[in-house]
């Protein structure tokens, strides 16, 4: 394969990206230049901006690897979002009620939160696997109720009276992540994400469990011929699924919000979809593609203060990449149809 | 066509080639596996453009598929009229639909149910499926690619009393194949390929099986391995069993394979082979006892749909199946095992590929058998399940197939053989069981096997 073949699809794609942008924020008024800069800077353009475009890249990362892990065994998961929201209240109901040694009390709020998402992945995965219910559906479904329970839960019974909004009451400092930066939101919680890309990316190409993940997806019937069990997969798969994107949460809740509320995540797993989908599925292209829309997240801010560019032209940025990348894969399959 | 080239990165498929198809002439072409029958098929019909080259074509091209390209949760009568419905306003008119496909089924002479579901149809079923669709098309030329690959003896001739009144009324037919006896019984000439060239042009009247053979090969043929005697030992009981898969179904069966022996199951498909196959290899419920056969090696009916992953690579392919017993060490899969495995299988088996890191999907149908095979024998299991296992692929992969199947009989194993295909059985069985709608009809010793009352017996007679 020469150079050309090999960067000239992502080269062009970024160009379609960046023109589509600028129309975007022409059309609303906005000098493109104006707004480009805006992103930089806002997100590389310092320490601080710096660091929090790694919070934004940590917090996409856990969803975007839940994801990637349940798409390669041919899941569906679309509850990512949910998942994440269960394991923030469970890591945030420790959290409010927790008064041990402080190190036991992140780990148990980290346990908490990835056995709440695993949970609630798993019980799409047995719903799948014993009742043949569409995960696209009940998972998505799940979002909702993990939505209703969550609020139910900063409403009443974990309420504080401290408070201003529906939430938890915060938490001691104690209990908070280890910061990598000091003055800063950026916590170890980026590296436990890059950890566990690589941990997903040896799971995959290396284990029995993950070769067995890899053929269910790829080709379910020869994959059920030799020896691998479909539904023990789909349960165990959804159920590790759930558990990364609930840690995500976790980290959220002790990282960087120090209590639960319902605004924890602006769509974070939602957005680890493209992600995901936009790096092929693979954990360490998901590293980078989770640094581009950490990009986009926190410098999208700078540009909405300081260009002007409206949120919703970020947004349609957003859509545009996926666009461009769901082209790229239809032409890259048309291309070796025709061989 | 005239000076046809087609590479695919550094392999030539096809290498400069002329080739004329005829109205009303049924032209075989033949050659190894990977000798570019089926790319130069496929330029034929314009699904591949060639790097060099002109074709002309005079009417319609239609191509009925070795892989059928059916559209299997859909109705027959769906796959056949599809992009051409008889419309009523804006909705499809399906009563005239369903007439049509049944008229062009009895003109035809091919006899479909045009309400079944075509994932619920056998193969031969399916592949009439697929040739109506192309009829439906009057098409000026007709190209089949492994037409009765699938088909039991009965079928082929009634297959090709098809085709050949469809060349007498003008069709140009161009059949590529690997069963030589059908091109001498049906054809009007052949060509010869041989890696990427035609070696060779004949008329097929007054032509010898065997020199068509010799040149598809380029030398003497492959010779089959020699029946040891074996002392054969219990390994395999199979009490009462009954196993049902769609509306394939086994009704208590019995049978004993014993180690060193083959035992060959003959019967004209969809006679219940699929489920006996699928309950022997573990992967279907049933009823009654299978005993002494866990350490099998199952060579599958459908070496795409249920033996390899297509985007996969070989080597990857050689440990499904395996990743639960010796390609793993502990949690993890044993990489090093694996690759050596393959790469003996890629040497033992001549499985033309590339490398071993190469996609199983652009590897040759008789490679792709080739991988299946070695893969079932890797770990010289005590039991054998080897369905159709030639099924289309050229007669010196089938060769070495039927040879690698006799050596671990030679060795020891118990193999069940499950073919439509008399010839094989014949080569291969020390004994025969005849399947008959589900129930074994017949049990004979190699020595006093009587191929006429074989023949009776798989069709229903006494």
């Amino acid at each position: 394969m020469n150079v050309r073949k090999a960067f000239g699809a992502p080269l062009t794609a970024l160009a379609i990206v960046v023109a589509g942008g600028a129309v975007a924020m022409w059309l609303s008024g906005v000098n493109p230049l104006d707004g480009f800069a805006a992103l930089v800077a806002g997100s590389l353009g310092g320490t601080g901006e710096l660091s929090e475009t790694l919070v934004q890249t940590g917090a996409l990362l856990f969803p975007a690897l839940a994801v990637a892990l349940a798409f390669r065994g041919g899941l569906f998961n679309i509850g990512a979002e949910g998942q994440l929201l269960v394991g923030g209240l469970a890591a945030g109901a420790i959290g409010a009620t927790y008064g041990g040694l402080p190190v036991f009390g992140i780990l148990a709020m980290l346990c908490a939160s990835a056995l709440a998402g695993g949970m609630w992945g798993a019980l799409a995965g047995v719903l799948r696997a014993k009742f043949e219910a569409s995960e696209i559906i009940t998972t998505l479904m799940l979002n909702s109720i993990a939505f209703y329970v969550a609020s139910y839960f900063v409403g009443g019974p974990l309420h504080s009276p401290l408070a201003s909004g529906a939430e938890t009451a915060p938490l001691p400092a104690n209990l908070w992540l280890p910061l990598l930066v000091p003055g800063t939101r950026l916590s170890i919680a980026l590296l436990l994400a890059l950890a566990l890309a690589a941990a997903l990316q040896f799971l995959l190409a290396r284990t029995v469990f993950g070769f067995d993940l890899r053929a269910a997806g790829d080709a379910p019937e020869p994959a059920r011929r030799n020896g691998v069990d479909l539904p023990r997969i789909t349960i165990v798969a959804l159920a590790l699924s759930g558990a990364i994107a609930g840690l995500g949460g976790g980290t959220l809740v002790t990282g960087a919000l120090h209590r639960f509320n319902t605004a924890l995540s602006p769509g974070y797993g939602y957005t680890a979809i493209a992600v995901a989908l936009v790096a092929d599925l693979n954990p360490l292209w998901i590293c980078a593609a989770a640094f581009g829309f950490g990009m986009l997240e926190s410098g999208g801010l700078a540009m909405q203060a300081q260009a002007q560019v409206p949120k919703d032209v970020i947004h349609a940025i957003e859509g545009v990449i996926v666009l461009v990348l769901a082209a790229r894969r239809f032409v890259a399959t048309r291309v070796e149809q025709r061989v | 066509m005239r000076g046809i080239r087609k590479a695919f990165g550094a392999v030539t498929a096809v290498d400069g080639v002329d080739l004329e198809l005829r109205g009303g002439e049924i032209q075989a072409l033949v050659g190894e596996n990977g000798a570019g029958k089926s790319t130069l098929a496929a330029i034929a019909f314009g699904a591949l453009r060639p790097d060099a080259g002109t074709v002309e074509r005079r009417g319609t091209v239609g191509l009925v598929h070795q892989h059928f390209e059916l559209i299997e949760r859909m109705r027959v009568w769906e796959n056949i009229v599809i992009g051409r419905e008889p419309r009523r306003g804006v909705r499809i008119d399906t009563d005239a639909a369903k007439r049509a496909v049944r008229e062009l089924a009895a003109r035809n002479g091919l006899d479909v149910d045009p309400d079944a579901i075509v994932e619920s149809l056998p193969v031969a079923m399916k592949q009439r499926v697929e040739l109506l669709r192309e009829l439906e098309r009057r098409p000026a030329v007709l190209l089949l690619d492994e037409p009765t690959a699938a088909l039991a003896p009965a079928e082929v001739a009634a297959f090709f009393a098809t085709i050949v009144a469809l060349a007498r009324a003008g069709t140009a037919v161009l059949v590529v194949t690997h069963k030589l006896q059908e091109v001498l019984d049906y054809a009007d000439t052949v060509s010869v390929m041989r890696r990427g060239k035609i070696v060779a042009h004949f008329a097929s009247r007054g032509v010898a099986l065997d020199e068509i053979a010799r040149t598809m090969v380029g030398g003497e043929l492959p010779k089959v391995a020699a029946r040891a005697s074996t002392a054969p030992v219990p390994r395999v009981r199979v009490a009462h069993l009954r196993a049902e898969s769609g509306d394939n179904a086994v009704r208590d069966v019995s049978f004993e394979v014993r180690g060193g022996e083959i035992v060959a199951v003959a019967g004209v498909e969809g006679n219940g082979q699929t489920s006996l196959a699928d309950a022997l290899a573990g992967v279907l419920p049933y009823e009654g006892s299978i005993e002494g056969a866990d350490a099998r090696g199952v060579i599958p009916q459908d070496r795409l749909r249920e033996g390899l992953v297509p985007s996969w690579s070989v080597t990857e392919n050689v440990a499904l199946g395996r990743q639960h017993a010796r390609a793993r060490r502990g949690a993890l899969l044993d990489r090093r095992g694996v690759l050596q495995a393959a790469r003996a299988i890629v040497e033992r088996y001549d499985v033309r590929a590339p490398s071993v890191d190469a996609r199983v999907a652009t590897l040759s149908g008789g490679n792709q058998q080739k991988l299946v095979v070695g893969r079932a024998l890797l770990d010289d299991p005590a039991f054998v399940v080897a369905y159709q296992p030639t099924r289309g692929i050229d007669v010196g992969a089938a060769a070495l197939v039927q040879s690698r199947l006799m050596e671990a009989r030679n060795a020891g194993a118990a193999v069940l053989l499950i073919s439509f295909d008399l010839d094989e059985v014949f080569a291969l069985a020390d004994r025969i069981l005849v399947l008959y709608r589900g129930r074994i009809a017949g049990t004979f010793a190699r020595e006093d096997a009587d191929r006429a009352k074989i023949g009776r017996l798989m069709a229903g007679g006494t």
